[in-house]
């Protein structure tokens, strides 16, 4: 009998090292470029590496004094955010009604922009965009990245407006509301939670995605995920300024993730979790 | 009773949908049936780019690195993602700072994965190959190496999304019903053929849903693969979709550019079919 | 001390000039304008870019500057010039790797009739300064379509101290040379012997002038490629034998970046790489002090280097030609040509060449002196085949990177790499 607790004892023991080895491993190439981020050049190039070193401020210094990074990183922001704000004016409205009716079709042609590779909207959409002359504006980028937020915002939006009671919604229809009102001001309320994992996720989603901007951003609209690459020195790699460059990058997605963090897998897999 | 309401509130949407992905689908059909080169009048050719595409060694390279990659990285991910979402639910307390740490790599902005592991993968100054010889194993080419590459590339994708798959399965191991266990347990299946006979089949749709997800980015693998290698060395890493975007933007090749992208899709849409109808036939 | 006060002399000279052209010519005549740059992160852009505050002072126009990596920049340039867009009004443009092709689409504007308008360009700019075969490298059809900005071509970085040490002298051959490689490898295990391009895209650059040297073309005739030829299949097994067996790990996925960092950083003994690198190499602490620099050693074929230059282009599709003009002048003008001549960019302009200013700055050092002589020879007996002389270049030279990569990588023999090459060839030449 006293043996059993042992027996427990030591398999908990065994899963917790198994556990720690596993963050480890997940964690060590962010410490690692993070680390690289605070080396002189010459330390990341060191080898053997270094494990130990004095640490320098000097590549987010190059990164704010000698290139225009924050200018990037606004250019993200509006990006990002705009197409945030596209993706759920469109969306939300549509996973509301798509939820009422219980339409599948609207929801599946979503999910079209998810299969195609990214490639094939970029030069129709160049030659589209073009004849308007608005290739390199902040519009098209945000909406070139609404492609990305909308079907993420409808299914995302989705089984939170299923969750409602049908009871409430026909209430408010019953006293006369308008459309827009019953959304407005019943449902939407009601479903908080499931907005701020939409917005987030749009959001963390349309700053990651590189193809879009790379080849449709201009002279002063790029994002950094495409900056990225010039980040580098003269002729010759600056590895310490490009690993700050990428710790920047990387950083406001991780911490809005954060946020969100019991939402984020159902938010991301809705859509192939629900029959 | 049930009344057809709000049905106008879903025309923005697909109306957005139509314009920015139905258009450029049916252009980019349209353009896959002329000679089309940058700088040039085009000119149509009918099938003739698909049948270019069937006499193209690159095309059948494209294909094959394509699957090698979708196949190793998704098997990986799928085991490794099933052994840490087992263990995390053995765990009774699940910190936060535990799953923050989960979550972090498959946030991250795959160009940033990309410049991390370049570096770490380094062969002159890497620390992979520090580790490697520490361990004393020979250094590896890693990304440099012909018959390395794709493996290499599925390792950082399995470093980035296993946390992903673990935590979809997770949650579905959390949503089985537990007088299941209980009763197998009586039955005295424990260990191994407990996972086997009931856990796994169990878990089945989650585990569909996992690589359903992961099959879609996989087939279309691009921005890591841009980063790091750009299909190199050679054309060992060149899937389809960076040769679509080789020939298309770097060679200048659109009609035949188009031809591949809409290849790309068509498999990309067989292989979510197929896993569709898998999913029907594991539901329970 | 007197070779100093004539630097400064000459400096002051360099200065006074400019300043007598401003006061004949209306710089502020676009005040207020804005114009857009493409380029591309190399030595000559970068230094450039340095100066973009000087030349918004001058003129009131304001340059938005939009830089990327070599690929990314043209997979960018060709889509806005394919849509006719005017987003770009210049771009940085390698007529031998595009001009073919950018000319037969009408992409490039002619500067002809832009320069020859009245009060377009400042007094004193003398477009007849270029030197009359780097002109002609941008003349398509009878039209300036670049102003050159660079002459560069590949040639060897090599560290005198090593060779010293190793007891190696020069290579006068290829053979020789591959001796040498041997000899240092043998000599100092850890030091690379061998640094040049591996990534496909990037290495006709080099590859070209081994081909040359072998005696060796990429076609025979008129869209018939020659690779599998005897000549030319020893060439790609040269290449590809030397960095297998002397040049670095991974080399197969290095380009100019990665061969000036391990040189730069002491980690090899020759660098096979362009001239143009010479700028950023000779920052590295102790190279300036202890590199030395030769051509290719000629082969079996003799000695043909390569040659070829940068230049900036003016989108047809500009809506700001003439403002445009003026940045592209002040740019490639005597003035500016000098200043960044004393920065490591090789002049493209004879007078720059003839200078006292630059002559000064090449006698400071005997590399620089070195340097500039070997430019001199490579721009009068160099070709500026850096590719199959076909219209597509980028999939040619491709296509040529590949089968050398194959070779290098083990993956094929040199012969069936090369008629594999060939074929891949006859079929791009061959699809419309």
């Amino acid at each position: 009998m006293a043996n059993a607790p042992l027996r427990a004892r030591v398999l908990a023991a065994l899963d917790g090292a198994q556990v720690v080895v596993a963050a480890i491993v997940l964690l060590a190439p962010i410490v690692w470029m993070v680390a690289a981020g605070f080396k002189t050049s010459a330390a990341v190039t060191a080898y053997p590496p270094r494990l130990l070193f004095h640490p320098t401020i000097a590549n987010y210094a190059i990164l704010f004094a000698r290139m225009p990074f924050l200018h990037y990183a606004l250019n993200s922001f509006v990006i990002a955010g705009g197409a945030s704000v596209i993706g759920l004016l469109l969306g939300v409205p549509a996973a509301f009604a798509v939820s009422w009716n219980r339409m599948a079709w609207p929801a599946v042609a979503m999910l079209a922009a998810r299969m195609a590779p990214g490639a094939l909207f970029l030069l129709p959409w160049f030659v589209m965009f073009s004849s308007i002359h608005a290739v390199g504006s902040y519009w098209v980028l945000i909406l070139a990245h609404a492609v990305i937020t909308l079907p993420l915002a409808l299914w995302i939006m989705l089984p939170f407006f299923d969750a409602l009671p049908r009871s409430v919604i026909e209430a408010a229809m019953i006293d006369g509301c308008s459309d827009l009102a019953v959304l407005w001001r019943v449902a939407l309320p009601l479903v908080g939670p499931g907005l701020a994992v939409a917005a987030i996720l749009s959001f963390v989603f349309a700053w990651n995605y590189f193809l879009f901007a790379l080849v449709l951003s201009g002279f002063s609209t790029t994002p950094l995920v495409v900056a990225a690459f010039n980040f580098v020195g003269e002729g010759v790699t600056n590895w310490g300024a490009l690993m700050a460059a990428a710790t920047l990058i990387g950083l406001p997605p991780v911490v809005l993730a954060f946020f969100v963090q019991r939402h984020l897998v159902g938010g991301l897999a809705a859509g192939a979790v629900k029959e | 009773m049930r009344r057809r309401r709000f049905v106008w509130m879903v025309a923005p949407a697909v109306a957005f949908v139509a314009v920015m992905v139905g258009f450029p689908f049916v252009d980019t059909l349209w353009l896959s049936g002329f000679a089309f080169h940058f700088g040039a009048a085009p000119h149509a050719v009918g099938l003739g780019n698909y049948r270019l595409l069937l006499g193209d060694d690159k095309f059948w390279n494209g294909l094959w690195i394509t699957f090698y990659l979708y196949a190793i990285a998704l098997i990986a991910q799928l085991v490794l993602g099933l052994y840490l979402a087992l263990l995390l639910n053995r765990m009774r307390r699940f910190s936060k700072v535990l799953r923050s740490l989960l979550i972090s790599p498959f946030v991250l902005p795959p160009v940033v994965v990309g410049l991390m592991w370049l570096v770490i993968l380094d062969p002159s100054i890497g620390a992979a190959n520090y580790l490697l010889t520490a361990l004393g194993l020979p250094p590896s080419l890693w990304l440099a190496s012909p018959g390395l590459v794709v493996p290499t590339i599925a390792l950082i994708d399995t470093w980035q999304w296993t946390p992903f798959i673990a935590l979809i399965l997770l949650a579905g191991l959390q949503a089985l019903p537990a007088d299941v266990f209980e009763a197998a347990a009586i039955d005295g299946a424990h260990g191994f053929a407990l996972l086997r006979r009931v856990t796994l089949p169990l878990l089945a749709p989650s585990i569909v849903t996992a690589a359903t997800l992961r099959s879609v980015d996989l087939l279309r693998f691009f921005d890591v693969i841009y980063v790091t290698t750009q299909g190199g060395p050679g054309d060992a890493s060149e899937t389809l979709n960076i040769y679509g975007f080789r020939q298309g933007f770097v060679f200048l090749n659109i009609g035949y550019a188009c031809a591949l992208m809409i290849a790309l899709t068509v498999l990309v849409l067989a292989v979510v079919g197929l896993l569709a109808r898998l999913r029907r036939t594991v539901a329970w | 001390m007197r070779r100093a006060i004539g630097l400064l002399a000459a400096v002051l000279f360099a200065c006074a000039a400019a300043g007598a052209h401003a006061a004949t010519f209306d710089w502020q005549r676009y005040k207020g304008h804005t114009i857009h740059f493409l380029n591309e992160n190399n030595p000559w852009a970068n230094e450039l870019r340095r100066e973009l505050p000087a030349f918004t002072k001058l003129t009131g126009i304001n340059v938005e500057v939009l830089t990327f990596e070599e690929q990314q920049m043209r997979q960018r340039l060709v889509t806005i010039l394919q849509s006719h867009d005017a987003g770009v009004d210049e771009y940085m443009s390698l007529s031998s790797l595009e001009g073919p092709l950018f000319a037969h689409a009408g992409w490039y504007a002619d500067l002809g009739p832009i320069m020859d308008a009245p009060g377009a360009t400042m007094p004193g700019y003398d477009v007849k300064d270029f030197s009359p075969p780097l002109r002609k490298a941008v003349t398509f059809g009878g039209k300036l379509e670049s102003i050159p900005v660079n002459i560069e071509g590949p040639l060897i970085y090599y560290r005198k101290d090593i060779f010293a040490r190793c007891g190696v002298a020069l290579p006068k051959t290829l053979a020789e040379l591959q001796a040498a490689a041997a000899k240092i490898h043998k000599c100092d295990p850890t030091i690379i012997p061998w640094v040049t391009r591996g990534l496909a895209p990037a290495l006709p650059y080099t590859f070209s002038n081994v081909l040359h040297n072998f005696g060796a073309d990429y076609f025979s005739g008129p869209r018939r490629p020659d690779l599998c030829a005897p000549k030319a299949t020893a060439a790609i097994a040269w290449y590809a034998d030397m960095l297998r067996d002397y040049g670095p790990p991974g080399a197969v996925n290095d380009s100019f970046v990665q061969i000036a960092d391990l040189y730069g950083a002491g980690r090899a003994a020759m660098a096979f790489e362009s001239s143009n690198e010479f700028g950023p190499i000779m920052k590295f602490p102790g190279r300036a002090k202890d590199t030395g620099l030769m051509l290719l050693p000629p082969g079996p074929g003799g000695q043909k280097p390569t040659v070829i230059g940068w230049g900036l282009a003016m989108s047809a599709f500009s809506q700001a030609k003439p403002e445009t003009w003026y940045f592209m002048q002040w740019a490639t003008s005597k003035a500016m040509q000098t200043k960044l001549a004393l920065r490591g960019i090789a002049p493209p302009r004879r007078s720059v060449a003839a200078s006292p200013a630059y002559r000064a700055w090449l006698a400071q050092d005997p590399v620089r002196a070195q340097w500039a002589k070997l430019i001199d020879v490579m721009a009068s007996t160099g070709t500026g085949e850096v590719g199959p002389p076909v219209r597509r270049q980028a999939q040619a030279r491709q296509i040529v990177g590949e089968a050398v990569d194959k070779v290098l990588l083990g993956q094929a023999k040199p012969q069936a790499a090369a008629c594999s090459a060939d074929k891949q060839l006859a079929t791009m030449l061959a699809t419309p």
